[in-house]
């Protein structure tokens, strides 16, 4: 699971992650929409290489990296299906523009995982919630949000736990055919759900203890406030969409065309 | 006036057929150190479920009697207005905890009372400071030890400001050098006037914080009064409550004919007792 490590935010502190939690999902938004715009294996690329900044900025090169391992994994497995089905579409063959889009989708992959896992590593759940919070959203739902990650990592020790204590009285998981080791996985299920049934009852008594829903107006201990490098960045975001509109707009007339980079690897 | 005033209070959860609490009296005095203890199952839970309000507001079920708490009756008035008087702390640290840093979790309560920022930053600080967990501030709970989610805990209902603080075996998660810890600081607490109401089964452990002991069995409240004048009897130990150690040794010693003065509850208090006896025979 060291994928999701890469997704898994770390009390840190850095310039990216003092950075409003509000523009900072803007920023991974239009970072999607430019990807989603453009299927040129260029401008992925370029995109990929806008990555870096922030990941330096937010010192989380060695969690980013495990995230990125596992998107290569998962981009190889995207770039051949491309590929082979492509061969069998258009009649066994395969042109070079068609080598080109199978990495252009398989980069496009790689940047919406390293723009998202730049997003959760540097962001704390809290901020995230107060995010919400603020946006309107009412608070049951945010601290549902915050409660659920919050217990993410109590969930999977427990889980763990499980598997050991059924594990030392002779069961064995990885036995059988497919069918049967999903079956094999009810054991754990049960026990996991019966627990975090009772947790939540211990839970609520505890909320109820520390004076929930005593008062229509919620104070707030953390405060979002937009600081000047978040205007930076906010203008960062949209002069980045403004231009790759532009660029499309005039891809679509006709006006441009986005240079190709295998024939140019090939030619030298 | 007594800070805890009950009344035959006498309980019954939903959908149970005998009542979990029968005919409880008792009165606790602002400023005590209360030890509440007995065998397992015997009501100690529930007792302390009523004191903020939990029974019946959250839990139901039917409720005869009268129950004082801060001058408030407990029938009459919310959890949340409740909480603000009485800090109810759990066992399992791990789910009383609802923030990913320390110092939002200690704010959770007085967020829910909607206290203004300026106010609750200062709570937030003396509650960290009071528990000494200042520098743990920005960590996240899974990050801690068992001891240190439990000072958070803790420092989240102390933040609240309330004069009565009730924990529920809270140290049955931690190492001993963790529970001592813990106890060393609630006893810090009480002298600075808070009323505290203690849950715990090693009474080798706590013995020599307390200054008043109820012990119940069955629902009721059998024995209550001044721990030296209660562990004299064999009376707990037949219930299954375990005496302290030193306090067993000296009252075996005294059934055989050794006299001491007292009956010591810690150690120290042994060996002076058994100083000043050699001390005297040798005159």
């Amino acid at each position: 699971m060291s994928f999701l490590e890469g997704f898994r935010f770390r009390g840190s502190d850095s310039l990216m992650h003092r950075l409003d939690p509000r523009v900072k999902f803007v920023y991974v938004c239009v970072i999607f929409l430019i990807a989603v715009m453009y299927t040129d294996f260029l401008v992925q690329v370029l995109l990929f290489i806008l990555q870096f900044p922030a990941v330096y900025l937010g010192r989380v090169y060695r969690q980013w990296m495990k995230s990125m391992r596992g998107a290569v994994f998962l981009a190889v497995f995207i770039l051949v299906s491309i590929l082979l089905s492509q061969y069998f579409y258009y009649g066994y063959n395969l042109l070079l523009s068609d080598f080109e889009y199978a990495l252009a989708m398989s980069m496009r992959f790689i940047v919406l995982v390293a723009s998202f896992s730049i997003f959760f590593l540097t962001t704390s759940p809290d901020y995230l919630g107060l995010a919400l919070e603020q946006s309107g959203v009412p608070y049951q739902f945010c601290f549902a949000f915050v409660t659920a990650v919050r217990f993410v990592p109590v969930l999977a020790e427990e889980a763990q736990r499980i598997i050991d204590a059924q594990r030392s009285r002779g069961m064995e998981l990885e036995k059988g055919s497919f069918l049967k080791r999903v079956r094999n996985y009810i054991p754990i299920l049960i026990p996991l759900i019966v627990n975090a049934v009772k947790r939540s009852l211990e839970l609520a008594e505890s909320m109820e203890s520390r004076a929930w829903g005593s008062s229509k107006k919620r104070s707030s201990y953390y405060t979002l406030k937009l600081r000047r490098g978040d205007y930076a960045l906010a203008a960062i975001s949209i002069a980045a969409l403004s231009i790759s509109l532009y660029v499309k707009y005039l891809v679509m007339q006709g006006l441009i065309r986005i240079p190709m980079v295998l024939p140019l690897i090939l030619r030298t | 006036m007594p800070i805890i005033e009950a009344r035959n209070l006498t309980y019954t959860y939903p959908g149970s057929s005998s009542p979990s609490l029968r005919d409880v009296s008792f009165k606790v005095e602002r400023g005590e150190f209360v030890l509440l203890t007995g065998p397992s199952g015997c009501g100690k839970t529930t007792l302390c479920r009523c004191l903020n309000g939990l029974i019946p507001h959250f839990y139901g079920g039917t409720l005869s009697g009268e129950l004082v708490v801060s001058g408030l009756k407990i029938t009459e008035h919310p959890i949340h207005e409740l909480a603000l008087h009485v800090g109810l702390v759990f066992q399992n640290p791990e789910n009383q905890i609802f923030a990913l840093s320390v110092e939002k979790d200690v704010a959770f309560g007085l967020e829910n009372i909607g206290m203004d920022r300026e106010e609750m930053r200062r709570r937030v600080e003396w509650a960290l400071e009071v528990t000494g967990i200042k520098d743990l501030r920005d960590r996240a709970p899974h990050e801690l030890s068992g001891g240190q989610q439990q000072r958070v805990a803790i420092a989240g209902v102390l933040a609240m400001r309330p004069e009565i603080l009730v924990l529920d075996e809270p140290t049955s998660f931690l190492d001993p050098l963790g529970a001592v810890r813990i106890l060393e600081m609630i006893k810090k607490l009480n002298e600075e006037g808070l009323t505290i109401i203690l849950i715990e089964h090693r009474l080798d452990l706590v013995s020599r914080y307390v200054d008043h002991v109820m012990i119940m069995n069955e629902g009721s409240i059998v024995l209550d009064g001044r721990p030296r004048e209660l562990f004299q009897s064999s009376y707990p130990e037949l219930l299954g409550v375990g005496l302290p150690k030193v306090t067993k040794l000296f009252n075996m010693l005294r059934n055989d004919g050794l006299n001491f003065k007292d009956v010591p509850l810690t150690p120290e208090e042994a060996s002076r007792l058994v100083e000043e006896a050699l001390h005297d025979r040798g005159r």
